[in-house]
């Protein structure tokens, strides 16, 4: 099960409508945010591909201008060895 | 209490993410510190998948890599990462199956490939060189390197060829991607690489991004470009220029979207506005700045310059670009770019990899120049490198035909002279004749004229241009190829022998980013099975040539490296020999960026750095400037604040170019009547051999597809998902469609990091290169596009080794 923690950079005029949206992608948390537009999110899946998958997601949304990652933990999947590692 | 491991991993998460954007969160970790003491340790290093230089941390635990975080004091990425970087810990020591653990051999392309010993594959590497050398000549071998190499494994791979083999046949991958950069930096500012730093990003008004997806190719890099935008929204305006919209395009407040090859018309009419309105910058013209044109370099006059210019009208120039170029558009950016109080331009490889990329590389530089929009805070034209090590280590150590380590020109018998001096090798040992070039060098195993060749740490069975030309000669039984890497490739399909090599993490090394940094990254991990740094190879290897050939020169070359275990000892003393006894006194003088220097800094140093005091506030953030520069004050020859004292302008100016307006080698024609365009996908680099066995990006992008114009697709009845044939006159794909409003009407774009032989879009681009730079013309060639079904499913493919 990999966590991540991401800041995403979103619109700073749209910031209520983006949150609300990024709320809505299963496996997001959301923990934070500024009137700048950075949003802190935690995301959780139960592969790596998937949370590949909800990056993917939320860079579709058009008031999202990008998804930085700032800390990774893959710690299970590694001892399992599964998913391609 | 009670606090599960997991829910701790997630509230670090948080608190990590939280912390690096400045914000504070109503959660905290502080009662729960048992949990990180069970964790691990964490080591320093670079990520490997761009030239940004991003720095992160790795955790070990059990001697496996099991997670990542971005290094917050790092001044490249501020503790930012991308999904590249966060997954491709999942290729280091045991954590990936395929990765290559045995040196394997076969004496015939026609045979299986069989695991030998590395005492056997040394003798074999050693033997089937000195052969060559003997029966051939010195100049009938050749090493073709890469800009992910680090520097320790360029420089010494280059010294035992030019110094012991007595060949300048030292290429690399960055011909392919920065070396019409070089040849801009070097002829407008007299010294190669950019004069700033990424710290104009936070300072900038105005950027002015042409031919560059910064968005994808450079994700981290383009957040801060992006913060500040947003942070300043009415003040700082950015300006896209290409023929594709991208996700860049996304934050700009003005896109130029002209016809591919007209980027030349483009440049030289903001100048023609610049010049007509009087945006110019007239004491740093009278101060620094001189005319020139032509081969000859002749100087030439302002008014010269004027006369030059006049054909370049707003209104003229907006019919040649064609797309939406309006006059209106190319007079706005013009102002935008002078008045600004600072204006950093990016580019890569919509710039580069051009028939004239040297000029077009000039034409920036050349509104820089006039607007004196240079070495002050936010201002700089500032080129953007794709890998991790091609300036390091390739443009600054050595890695190309025509330069010895420390920007020394091998022509110039002064300076060959001076390195052989510092090797401690007789006078005369280095040819004072450049090596082949690139192109010119798998020409040369075409022609059977290269017998035996190490490849290292790349793929050109791939990545060259035209590349089923190219693998004719590669397939020739009487070339022998050496591969060193750390997955099969279609390179290594080719090879005689592969020998599989420690990846970052599993080994010590330093890599040199875009903005003039090197940053160390010591060995973590243990490689697996019988991998090796190459630095270790390169030394038994000499060893055994100096044998074979019964030249005591050639173990000169490695024995100030004998006897050092080459986990960290030898790569650290070889980086001091570089930087030590080559890099000293010249103008990317890193003496005081040690190892011990490079290990106490969160990132890394800027040259020049000639002492250590210098080198650990990180080095020189901008170039050229008194006060900010040591070598500019010690090289000082008047009282203005700006000394511009690079190698190849002895009269110390900033030169600014007639280039005129010269389309590219292939234009569409009634038989190929699309432009055809290729590049990067935020989710794979370069020929996805690393990232195609990272199953989380492989799924997110399986198969490189074909962009099509939605007017296009409309008229030859296209659909998303149908398969389209691409062809030109050298070879032909067959892809997916993505119809998608991306590039321009009459241009279609593929991406090139698919290994499948009917979706490799090399085979199909052409490999005209720049006279200047060498550098082939990636970014266009004319194609025709035909449908030829609707959807079919498709499946990933890779090159795997066979049993």
């Amino acid at each position: 099960m990999p966590v991540g923690g991401f800041v995403i950079n979103v619109d700073p005029e749209r910031i209520e409508e983006s949150v609300h949206r990024l709320e809505s992608v299963e496996g997001v948390e959301i923990h934070g945010s500024d009137n700048k537009g950075n949003v802190v999110a935690v995301m959780e899946s139960s592969t790596s591909s998937e949370m590949e998958a909800m990056v993917k997601a939320i860079m579709a949304i058009e008031t999202v201008y990008s998804v930085a990652l700032t800390y990774f933990n893959g710690e299970d999947e590694v001892e399992r060895g599964r998913d391609g590692v | 209490m009670g606090l599960s491991r997991r829910e701790f991993i997630k509230r670090t998460a948080a608190l990590t993410a939280a912390s690096y954007a400045g914000l504070s969160l109503p959660i905290s970790n502080e009662d729960y510190s048992a949990h990180a003491s069970d964790a691990d340790s964490w080591h320093k290093g670079t990520c490997r998948l761009c030239g940004s230089g991003c720095r992160l941390e790795l955790e070990v635990k059990n001697g496996k890599a099991v997670a990542l975080r971005g290094i917050p004091q790092s001044r490249t990425n501020m503790g930012y990462l991308c999904m590249k970087g966060m997954l491709f810990y999942k290729l280091m020591g045991n954590n990936h199956p395929e990765r290559l653990k045995k040196p394997l051999y076969r004496a015939r392309k026609d045979q299986p490939f069989r695991e030998i010993s590395w005492d056997r594959a040394l003798d074999i590497a050693s033997k089937e060189f000195a052969k060559t050398v003997k029966k051939y000549g010195n100049n009938s071998v050749a090493y073709y390197g890469s800009g992910q190499a680090f520097t320790e494994e360029t420089y010494i791979f280059q010294k035992v060829m030019r110094g012991g083999l007595k060949t300048n046949n030292v290429e690399g991958n960055p011909r392919l991607c920065m070396a019409s950069a070089v040849g801009g930096y070097v002829t407008s500012f007299g010294a190669d690489e950019p004069i700033g730093s990424y710290s104009n990003f936070e300072r900038a008004s105005c950027f002015f991004i042409i031919g560059s997806n910064t968005a994808e190719a450079h994700p981290v890099l383009f957040r801060r470009i992006m913060r500040r935008k947003m942070d300043n929204k009415d003040t700082v305006k950015v300006i896209n220029a290409d023929p594709r919209v991208s996700p860049t395009s996304r934050i700009a407040d003005l896109h130029l979207q002209f016809a591919p090859g007209t980027d030349l018309a483009l440049l030289n009419a903001m100048a023609y506005v610049i010049l007509e309105d009087k945006l110019y910058n007239e004491d740093f013209l009278k101060n620094y700045a001189d005319f020139r044109m032509g081969k000859k370099k002749k100087k030439v006059s302002l008014q010269k310059y004027m006369a030059f210019i006049k054909d370049y009208t707003p209104e003229k120039v907006a019919r040649i670009c064609g797309g939406n170029i309006t006059a209106d558009k190319i007079r706005k950016a013009a102002l935008w770019f002078a008045k600004s109080e600072g204006t950093m331009s990016l580019w890569t490889m919509g710039i580069n990899q051009r028939s004239r990329g040297v000029w077009a590389n000039n034409l920036i530089h050349n509104l820089h120049i006039l607007t004196g929009q240079l070495c002050r805070p936010g201002a700089d034209s500032f080129s953007l490198t794709g890998q991790p090590n091609a300036c390091g280590g390739v443009r600054e150590g050595g890695g190309l035909c025509h330069i010895l380590p420390a920007h020394r020109l091998v022509k110039k018998n002064k300076l060959r002279h001076q390195v052989e001096r510092l090797w401690g090798i007789p006078e005369g040992r280095i040819p004072p004749k450049p090596g082949y070039h690139t192109m010119a060098m798998f020409e040369a195993v075409n022609e059977g004229k290269i017998k035996a060749i190490w490849i290292n740490c790349t793929s050109p069975a791939q990545s060259l241009p035209n590349c089923d030309k190219y693998r004719k000669g590669m397939r020739r039984e009487d070339v022998f190829i050496v591969v060193s890497d750390i997955f099969p490739t279609k390179t290594t399909e080719l090879a005689n022998l592969i020998l599989p090599t420690a990846f970052i993490f599993e080994k010590t090394g330093v890599y040199g980013c875009t903005e003039r940094r090197s940053q160390l990254t010591v060995k973590a991990v243990n490689a697996p099975g019988e991998a090796k740094p190459e630095v270790w190879m390169v030394r038994e290897w000499a060893l055994r040539l100096s044998k074979e050939l019964n030249d005591p020169v050639i173990k000169k070359c490695v024995e100030p490296f004998m006897g050092k275990e080459p986990d960290y000892e030898l790569p650290k003393a070889i980086w001091e020999e570089y930087t030590q006894k080559l890099t000293k006194g010249r103008d990317n003088d890193l003496s005081g960026a040690t190892y011990e220097v490079l290990e106490k800094l969160p990132d890394g140093v800027q040259w020049p750095a000639p002492t250590k005091q210098w080198a650990l506030k990180g080095g020189t953030d901008i170039k050229f400037v008194r006060g900010l520069d040591p070598l500019a004050d010690k090289y000082a020859k008047n009282d203005l604040p700006y000394q511009f004292y690079g190698p190849a302008h002895p009269d110390r100016k900033l030169w600014i170019w007639l280039r005129p307006q010269k389309g590219p080698a292939e234009m569409p024609d009634s038989k190929y009547p699309f432009y055809l365009s290729t590049g990067r996908i935020i989710d794979h680099w370069h020929t996805s051999s690393m990232t195609g066995r990272i199953i989380e990006l492989m799924r997110a992008n399986p198969y490189a597809y074909v962009e099509v114009n939605p007017k296009d697709a409309e008229r030859l009845g296209i659909k998303p998902g149908d398969m389209i044939e691409v062809v030109s006159r050298r070879g032909r794909n067959i892809l997916p469609a993505k119809v998608y409003v991306g590039p321009c009407e009459g241009m279609v774009f593929v991406y090139w990091h698919d290994e499948d032989e009917n979706r490799m879009i090399n085979r199909v681009t052409k490999d005209a290169f720049d006279p200047g730079s060498k550098e082939p013309e990636f970014k266009i060639c004319a194609c025709r596009i035909k449908r030829v079904s609707g959807p079919r499913p498709l499946k990933p493919f890779l090159v795997h080794m066979k049993a």
